[in-house]
C-alpha cells in the first residue's frame, strides 16, 4: 500500500491510500468492462482489502512484521509470565464473569472500554519496540515483541468474550 | 464512427432501485437530470404494503388490496414474509410469527399453506412483491432494466441468497444486493456532499441495523455494521398488542385466534402512530368476533413498555462504534432510516447514544429506495458518474467448524469486501480420506449458536498419517457479500469448489421449475430477452474497449491494436446481424480474451498512479517495492495462520 514496513503506521494515511486504491480497483468501477478486465480488478481489489485488513489490525500487523523478520509467533508462544499482569487479567476476568451472570450489560461495556485502553497502551509500547531501533528493524528485541504479542492476544480474547456476552444479550 | 453506431438503436433499459421492506416496499429510479424519485401508482401511492393475498381462484393480490383481505382471510394473506427469508421451518422466528398455517411437508424451507391446496415459500411471496414493483416501474418508465435490491446489513448469506432467488423468480436481474443503511447514506451523502463520519440508525418494521461510515469525496466507506435481524417496529406493536390482550381474558398459553391477533396488532400500530404526535390516545379496537377493546394509553405508558426493546439497539450501536475504532464524539451526523424512527422515544434514545440530534430531512420511508436507485444508476445506468464509489464490509463473521463444535473464524465481521482468506487444516486420523467441512456464519463461539451455511466433503485424499495432509480452505466473498468456498489438499492437488448454497435456500431445480411456471403464465419471451441483453452487452464492451484504445494507445504492444480491432469488427457485425444470442456471446468472449492483457497493463498503471498521487515525490521504484512488502505481509500472515493450525 506504499507504506513503510514498520509497526507505527499512520492509520489515517492507510485509510486514505485504501480509498485511493479502491477508487481505481474496485470491481464497481469496472462493472461495464469486459469480463477479463473485471476479473483482474476483482483479484487486485481482493489483494488490497487483504493487506488493508492486516495492516489496520494491531495484532495481525505485529505478527506479520515479526514473520517478516523470520520470527513466527505460534499460538501460546510469548504468553505473559509477569505476575502483575496475570493478576490484573485474572481480576478483570472475574469482574467480567460477575457482570455476565448479573446480566449487567453496562458494566460489561465499561470493562470492554477499560481493556481497550490497556490494549492501546500496549500497542504504543509495541510501536516503540518495533520502530525504536534502526529503521528496517535491525536490533529489534524479538523476545520482548513476542511478549507484547502475547499481551495483545489476552486483550483480544477478553474483547471476544465481551462480544459474545453482548451477542447473547441481543439474542 | 461505424463501430459505435450499433449502440444507438438500443436504448438502455432504465435500472431501478428497490427497497424490499418487511412492512412495505417501493421502487425508485434516477431521472435523466440525476435526481432519484420514487415511483407512484395511479393513486399517487409510493409505498406498497409488503402483503400478498392468495385468492381462492388462484389469483394473487399484492399491496393495499391484499391488506384489505387480511382480516377476513388471515391464513391466505401473508405479511412480513421478509422475516422468514432464508429461515428454516424449525427456526424460533417461524414460530414467533404465529398467525399463519404452515405446510408440514418435507424440506427445510418454511412454507405457508394459503388454502386451496396452494403452498408458498417466503421467497415466492417476496417474488410477488418484486413483480408488482417491477410492473409499476414498467407502467411508468416503459422499459425496465436490472435492479439494485436492498437488504438489511445484518442479513446473513442465506437471507441474501433467498432475496436473490426471489428476484430471479420475479424475472429481475440483480445488479447488486445493497445494504439498506449504505443505501440511505448514499442518498444523504449525494444530496449534501458533506464529508465526515456518519452513523445510520435504521429501525425498520422487522430489522434493526446500525452502520458507521466515512464519506470522503464521493467514496462511501463503511467502517462497521451491526444490528439485529429480529428486532423492529413490529416488536413495538407486539408489545402494545400484548397490553390489549390482557383485557381479553385468554388463559396463559392458550391460542389466540389469528384474526383476533391481527386486529390487535393493527390496532396497536395505529395507536403507536398516533402517539408520535399526541400524548394520550384512547384506543378503541373492534374485534372480528364483535368484542371491543378500550384502553387509554399515554406516551409515558408506551415509552415504558417499549424502552427495553429500544435499549437493545444501544448495545449494537456501541459495538459498531468500537468495531470502527471510533467513539461517539467522532460522529459528525446521525441519519435516521425506517418508519419506526418516527417514534419519539426512538429519536431521543438515538440522541442519547450518539450525543447529537439525528437527521431526518429525507423521508425515512423512502430514503433507502432512493439510495438504491442511485447505486443502480451507478452500476447499470447510461449516465456514468465516475466520482462515486461504495466500499462495503462483511456484516457477520464467516468460519468453519473445528474440533469440539467450535467455530473458527476465517473472515471476521466488518472486513472490507470483496475479500479472500485461506486457512490450512490437517487430518486428525490416520488414513483419513475425506474432510468434512461445515461453513458457518455468526459471532458466537459454538457452531450450534451460529448459522449453518453449507456442508461439503473433500474426498479422495490418499491415505496418510494423521497430521500430514494439508488442506487449504479458501473463502471468497464478492462485492455482493456472497460467499464461495474452495478446498484443496496441497500435497495431492485435489480441488473442490462450492458456491455456497445455504441449507435453507431453494435448489436450482426448484428455481428452474418455478421460473418455467412463471413463464408459462406470464408469456415472457425468454429468447428475445436474452438476445436483447447480449446486444446491450456487446455495445457496452465495444464502447469500453474503444475508449481504452483511445486513451492508452501507449500501452499497446506491436500488432495488438490490429488484432483487437479485428475482433471488435467481428463482434459489431454479429451484434447487428445475428438473431442468436449465443453467437454474440461467443464473440464477446473472444474479444474479451484478446483484450485482457491490455486491460491488465492499464490496471497496473492505475495502481501506480493512485499510489503516486498520494506519496508525494515517491518514485516508481519505491512504490513497486512497497507493493512487494504488502504482498509479502499477506503471505506471511497466511504462513502464520498455517503454523498456528499445525501447533
Amino acid at each position: 500500500m506504499g507504506l513503510p514496513a514498520r509497526y507505527g503506521i499512520d492509520l489515517k494515511e492507510l485509510e486514505v491510500r485504501y480509498r485511493e486504491l479502491s477508487r481505481v480497483l474496485h470491481p464497481d468501477k469496472h462493472a461495464h468492462k469486459p469480463a477479463g478486465e473485471r476479473r483482474i480488478s476483482l483479484g487486485k481489489a481482493v489483494e488490497v482489502n487483504e493487506a488493508y485488513r492486516i495492516l489496520k489490525d494491531d495484532l495481525a500487523r505485529a505478527t506479520a512484521l515479526l514473520a517478516l523478520d523470520g520470527h513466527v509467533v505460534a499460538e501460546g508462544e510469548g504468553a505473559p509470565s509477569d505476575p502483575m499482569f496475570l493478576m490484573e487479567v485474572m481480576e478483570l476476568r472475574e469482574e467480567l464473569s460477575e457482570a455476565r451472570s448479573a446480566k449487567d450489560l453496562d458494566r460489561v461495556g465499561a470493562l470492554g472500554e477499560k481493556v481497550t485502553a490497556m490494549r492501546r497502551a500496549t500497542t504504543a509500547q509495541m510501536a516503540t519496540a518495533f520502530d525504536g531501533p534502526e529503521p528496517g528493524g535491525a536490533g529489534r528485541e524479538h523476545a520482548e515483541l513476542k511478549a507484547l504479542v502475547g499481551r495483545l492476544r489476552y486483550y483480544r480474547r477478553f474483547m471476544d468474550e465481551v462480544d459474545v456476552i453482548e451477542e447473547e444479550a441481543l439474542g | 464512427m461505424a463501430l459505435l453506431q450499433i449502440g444507438d438503436p438500443i436504448s438502455m433499459p432504465t435500472p431501478i432501485g428497490i427497497d424490499l421492506g418487511t412492512t412495505h416496499s417501493l421502487v425508485a429510479w434516477v431521472t435523466p437530470t440525476g435526481g432519484a424519485v420514487a415511483i407512484q401508482n395511479c393513486d399517487s401511492e409510493v409505498l406498497v404494503p409488503s402483503v400478498v393475498h392468495y385468492r381462492e381462484d388462484g389469483g394473487v393480490v399484492v399491496g393495499t388490496g391484499a391488506m384489505a383481505q387480511a382480516l377476513d382471510h388471515p391464513e391466505a394473506t401473508i405479511a412480513s414474509a421478509k422475516r422468514l427469508m432464508g429461515r428454516g421451518a424449525d427456526d424460533p422466528e417461524t414460530k414467533r410469527l404465529g398467525s399463519y398455517r404452515y405446510a408440514s411437508d418435507e424440506g427445510p424451507v418454511v412454507k405457508f399453506d394459503v388454502g386451496g391446496g396452494k403452498v408458498v415459500t417466503p421467497i415466492e411471496v417476496s417474488a410477488e412483491i418484486l413483480r408488482e414493483l417491477k410492473n409499476r416501474a414498467i407502467d411508468d418508465l416503459g422499459d425496465v432494466g436490472a435492479a439494485v435490491i436492498t437488504v438489511p446489513a445484518y442479513f446473513d448469506d442465506a437471507q441474501r441468497q433467498a432475496t436473490k432467488d426471489a428476484a430471479k423468480l420475479a424475472g429481475l436481474d440483480v445488479l447488486r444486493l445493497l445494504n439498506e443503511p449504505t443505501a440511505a447514506a448514499l442518498a444523504y451523502g449525494l444530496a449534501s456532499k458533506e464529508n465526515g463520519v456518519f452513523a445510520v440508525y435504521d429501525l425498520g418494521g422487522g430489522t434493526f441495523d446500525i452502520t458507521i461510515l466515512v464519506l470522503d469525496d464521493g467514496v462511501f466507506q463503511v467502517k462497521s455494521t451491526g444490528g439485529d435481524s429480529q428486532l423492529g417496529g413490529d416488536d413495538l406493536d407486539r408489545a402494545l398488542a400484548g397490553v390489549f390482550l390482557e383485557d381479553l381474558a385468554y388463559a396463559d398459553g392458550s391460542e389466540v385466534p389469528s384474526n383476533i391477533a391481527r386486529a390487535l396488532l393493527s390496532g396497536a400500530r395505529r395507536v403507536k402512530h398516533a402517539l408520535s404526535d399526541v400524548e394520550v390516545v384512547d384506543a378503541e379496537i373492534e374485534l372480528p368476533d364483535g368484542r371491543k377493546v378500550e384502553r387509554r394509553i399515554t406516551r409515558a405508558d408506551f415509552d415504558a413498555l417499549v424502552a427495553p426493546i429500544i435499549k437493545r439497539t444501544g448495545v449494537a450501536c456501541r459495538r459498531a462504534l468500537r468495531d470502527a475504532g471510533l467513539s461517539k464524539d467522532d460522529i459528525d451526523g446521525v441519519i435516521l432510516v425506517g418508519g419506526a424512527t418516527r417514534t419519539p422515544i426512538v429519536r431521543s434514545y438515538v440522541a442519547e447514544v450518539f450525543g447529537k440530534e439525528a437527521l431526518a430531512s429525507i423521508d425515512p420511508d423512502q430514503v433507502v429506495a432512493l439510495g438504491a436507485a442511485q447505486q443502480a444508476d451507478l452500476l447499470g445506468g447510461e449516465s456514468r458518474r465516475d466520482d462515486v464509489l461504495l466500499l462495503d464490509v462483511l456484516p457477520l463473521s464467516l468460519g468453519l467448524e473445528t474440533m469440539g463444535g467450535v467455530a473458527e473464524k476465517i473472515l471476521p465481521r466488518n472486513t472490507a469486501i470483496p475479500v479472500a482468506a485461506a486457512q490450512v487444516f490437517t487430518t486428525y486420523a490416520d488414513d483419513q480420506t475425506g474432510f468434512d467441512l461445515h461453513v458457518v456464519q455468526g459471532e458466537r463461539e459454538l457452531v450450534e449458536d451460529c448459522r449453518s451455511l453449507a456442508r461439503f466433503t473433500l474426498k479422495g485424499i490418499p491415505p496418510m498419517a494423521a497430521g500430514l495432509a494439508r488442506l487449504e480452505v479458501r473463502f471468497e466473498v464478492n462485492a455482493d457479500g456472497m460467499l464461495s468456498v474452495s478446498a484443496q489438499e496441497q500435497r495431492t492437488g485435489i480441488h473442490q469448489e462450492v458456491e455456497v448454497k445455504p441449507s435453507y435456500g431453494l435448489t436450482d431445480d426448484q428455481i428452474e421449475a418455478m421460473l418455467l411456471d412463471a413463464y408459462e403464465h406470464g408469456g415472457d419471451d425468454v429468447a428475445k430477452r436474452m438476445l436483447r441483453e447480449q446486444q446491450v452487452d456487446a455495445a457496452r464492451v465495444l464502447s469500453s474497449i474503444e475508449g481504452a484504445l483511445g486513451a492508452d494507445a501507449a500501452l499497446l504492444e506491436e500488432g495488438e491494436e490490429a488484432r483487437i480491432r479485428e475482433a471488435m469488427k467481428r463482434l459489431s457485425d454479429a451484434a447487428a446481424e445475428s438473431t442468436d444470442h449465443r453467437v454474440i456471446a461467443s464473440r464477446i468472449e473472444e474479444l474479451d480474451e484478446l483484450s485482457t492483457p491490455f486491460a491488465g497493463r492499464r490496471m497496473d498503471r492505475s495502481i501506480l498512479d493512485a499510489l503516486r498521487g498520494r506519496a508525494i515525490g515517491a518514485i516508481e521504484d519505491e512504490t513497486k517495492d512497497a507493493k512487494g512488502v504488502e504482498t509479502h505481509l499477506a503471505e506471511e500472515a497466511e504462513k502464520y495462520a498455517q503454523e498456528r493450525q499445525d501447533s
